[in-house]
């Protein structure tokens, strides 16, 4: 989001830029059209020039011929008034145009026109020069009158005026680009989802619209495909239990058989064994597959944590556990009465896999210590042993590394184990952490933490 | 004639659509001592020999060619409430719930152990089917179930509601662990809390009626932190 905020910035300066250049440009060829207007004088074609020409040419009396044929060439008549207002002479002096003229017609057309004819005059002393330019040829100015107090305040207006539009222009655009902002945030935060595989349903109407059906479309495709994963891992932990309960039960009875052989019932249980390593992998990955496409629905309900270990225990005790290998049960006082909304079936088997992994590592044989524990704001079960540990180095890569089910990055060297990956994945569903903690030589200890009232804090809410 | 033996002697009918499997679990079973197995791979068949054969328990695959196991409990249920127990390769929750809904007993998820099949289905048996002599030996006394009272050294002691209660509970679970939540809801009902010490006393009084020994218990013996279990003479 602030990277897209950024690049609006940008292009904010671009185009206060872009403005300024066309300001510049504007008034380069403004000033290369209207070149004779700006710098009078330099041009005998205008006005004032030709009026001081047309003045060195002539006298009270006559007026050069050149000039009045000069004056022909151009169209513009000229006439030579007395003190008294009384023609001259004069070049080509229209019809219409009187001989004579009070002191008021003089006032009068002085300033601007005669008979329509754009004048313009020249104090020549001993009279007035009048030169006529062809009508419609120039326009004059007759208001150019203006106070004073104006005319010195004209550079601040123009700041100010210009300092309000430079605002309106900036308000003008705050307003299109949080109307961008609004309109593509909803598009940026579907876009985010999909990066994180979430599922995405964007209703944008608009110009955005097709974007955003082309982001629902994607939604689907890769929800889709997702769905067709976990379905595809569901249907081989389906297809493979039939077979799988053959092979378990007939080892079993040959395990049973007392007319087999001692070597051959010892090999039979080491079949039934593995066998049931496979059903467990199967299980593990199925559900973990399940949960990272959220397609687990918890069925929570309020679970006294203390219970569910207990029942959990006991029904290992009563399972049977492997031999040199003891389980113990440590629960805070404080905690005997602490509930949790949890999925009872989950969280069980979360603490199964933990305790299976410490019989898987500890041949041996270890004692395994569940635990509940915690204060007023945290629920923390744990999973303990006394076993071998495993080393600092290992522990990193239990944490850091992504498991194979995570990634796609066929070369890197990728962490297996799936027990570890659905304890994780069915903690987070709840909302809480888990923790390893570990020495070489002196066991292990994973902690699943959830901080109470967790399905305030939870995302995934059972939709049952 | 003991518990297990009496067991034994019910009919039990398995149905599934695979032969193989059906085969493996009539083996088990038979390996287990029990001698009376009918089998059907389908609702149809299922449904005829149920009504012929007048089975004990069912053990019923949910997956059939004709119909799932659900439908067929529904079918079976018309005529007959033996008790049921699902077998399938399904592990979703939403039908094991459908399953024990419908009022299955148990509920079993392919592939499973041999022990487990048969643990299962002496437990479902031995609730739906109560031994006709219901006494149960321990060293050096026998508990009459049906008249409340212990046997000990040619002297009757007699047990309270909640005395009798609690040691039918563990004598049910016999040489296994009932925790002690699992004691107190058989006890008290559901979701009880703060009566450990009340179980504590009622323990204690049981242990001088049954034990010859009561501070050194052998029958009614304590697993730390979490519950007791009883201890039946063979």
């Amino acid at each position: 989001m602030k990277g897209f905020g950024r690049y609006v910035s940008r292009h904010l300066a671009l185009f206060l830029a872009f403005v300024c250049g066309l300001a510049l440009c504007n008034v380069l060829i403004f000033g290369a059209v209207f070149r004779n207007v700006i710098f009078p004088g330099e041009d005998a074609a205008s006005p004032a020039g030709l009026l001081e020409e047309t003045a060195a040419a002539c006298s009270r009396e006559k007026i050069t011929e050149e000039m009045a044929e000069k004056l022909r060439e151009q169209e513009i008549w000229a006439m030579f008034l007395d003190e008294t207002g009384t023609c001259v002479w004069n070049v080509e002096l229209p019809e219409e145009i009187p001989m004579h003229f009070s002191i008021q017609e003089v006032a009068v057309f002085s300033k601007g026109y005669l008979a329509d004819y754009p004048v313009f005059v020249w104090d020549a002393g001993d009279g007035l020069l009048v030169l006529g330019y062809p009508k419609d040829s120039y326009t004059k100015l007759l208001s150019n009158y203006y106070p004073i107090s104006v005319v010195r305040r004209f550079p601040a207006y123009c700041t100010l005026m210009l300092a309000a539009d430079l605002l309106a222009v900036f308000a003008a655009y705050t307003f299109s680009k949080r109307r961008i902002l609004k309109n593509t945030e909803p598009v940026i935060g579907a876009i985010e989802g999909l990066a994180k595989g979430e599922p995405t349903a964007l209703s944008i109407r608009g110009e955005l619209s097709g974007v955003a059906d082309s982001i629902n479309r994607a939604g689907e495709l890769l929800r889709g495909q997702q769905e067709a994963r976990a379905n595809w891992i569901r249907g081989v932990s389906h297809d493979i239990r039939t077979p799988l309960s053959m092979i378990l039960g007939y080892a079993g009875r040959i395990a049973q058989n007392a007319d087999a052989g001692e070597e051959v019932r010892e090999q039979a249980v080491r079949i039934q064994r593995q066998s049931v390593r496979i059903r467990e992998l199967v299980e593990d990955l199925n559900l973990v597959s399940k949960l990272e496409y959220d397609m687990q629905p918890l069925q929570k309900e309020n679970v006294r944590a203390a219970k569910l270990l207990r029942s959990y225990a006991a029904r290992l005790l009563n399972q049977g556990i492997p031999e040199g290998c003891a389980v113990e049960l440590e629960v805070a006082p404080k905690m005997e009465s602490r509930t949790l909304s949890c999925d009872a079936r989950l969280l069980t088997r979360a603490i199964s896999n933990l305790v299976q992994n410490s019989f898987r590592h500890n041949p041996q044989g270890c004692t395994v210590t569940l635990g509940l524990e915690g204060d007023e704001r945290e629920t923390v079960l744990f999973v303990a042993d006394d076993g071998v540990g495993i080393s600092e180095e290992k522990r990193r890569e239990l944490e850091k590394k992504p498991h194979y089910l995570e990634s796609m990055d066929e070369e890197l060297n990728l962490r297996h184990g799936m027990g570890l990956l659905l304890v994780r994945k069915i903690t987070e569903a709840h909302g809480g952490r888990m923790e390893l903690e570990s020495e070489q030589g002196k066991g292990c200890k994973v902690r699943l933490k959830f901080i109470k009232n967790i399905q305030n804090t939870q995302k995934r809410i059972a939709n049952l | 004639m003991d518990g297990q033996t009496f067991l034994h002697t019910k009919k039990i009918l398995l149905v599934d659509d695979e032969p193989e499997l059906l085969a493996l679990v009539a083996a088990i079973l038979k390996d287990e001592g029990f001698s009376k197995i009918v089998t059907a791979g389908t609702v149809k068949e299922a449904v005829r020999v149920c009504q012929s054969e007048k089975p004990d328990l069912a053990v019923l695959d949910v997956m059939l060619p004709d119909g799932d196991g659900f439908f067929l409990l529904g079918q079976l249920r018309t005529f007959t409430d033996i008790p049921v127990i699902f077998l399938t390769a399904k592990d979703e929750a939403a039908d094991k719930l459908a399953g024990l809904g419908l009022g299955a007993d148990d509920y079993i998820v392919k592939p499973f152990l041999p022990q487990e099949l048969s643990l299962r289905i002496f437990a479902v048996l031995r609730r739906s089917y109560k031994a006709e002599e219901p006494v149960v030996r321990l060293e050096g006394c026998t508990i009459d179930f049906s008249r409340a009272e212990v046997r000990k050294n040619g002297e009757i002691l007699n047990l309270t509601a909640k005395e009798h209660a609690l040691l039918e509970t563990l004598a049910r679970n016999e040489g296994r662990i009932v925790t002690v939540d699992g004691l107190c809801e058989a006890l008290w009902g559901e979701n009880p809390f703060g009566y450990e010490n009340s179980l504590n006393a009622h323990v204690r009084r049981i242990r001088e009626k049954i034990e010859t020994d009561p501070s050194h218990p052998v029958s009614l013996v304590t697993i730390k932190g979490l519950g007791y279990r009883l201890n039946v003479r063979k």
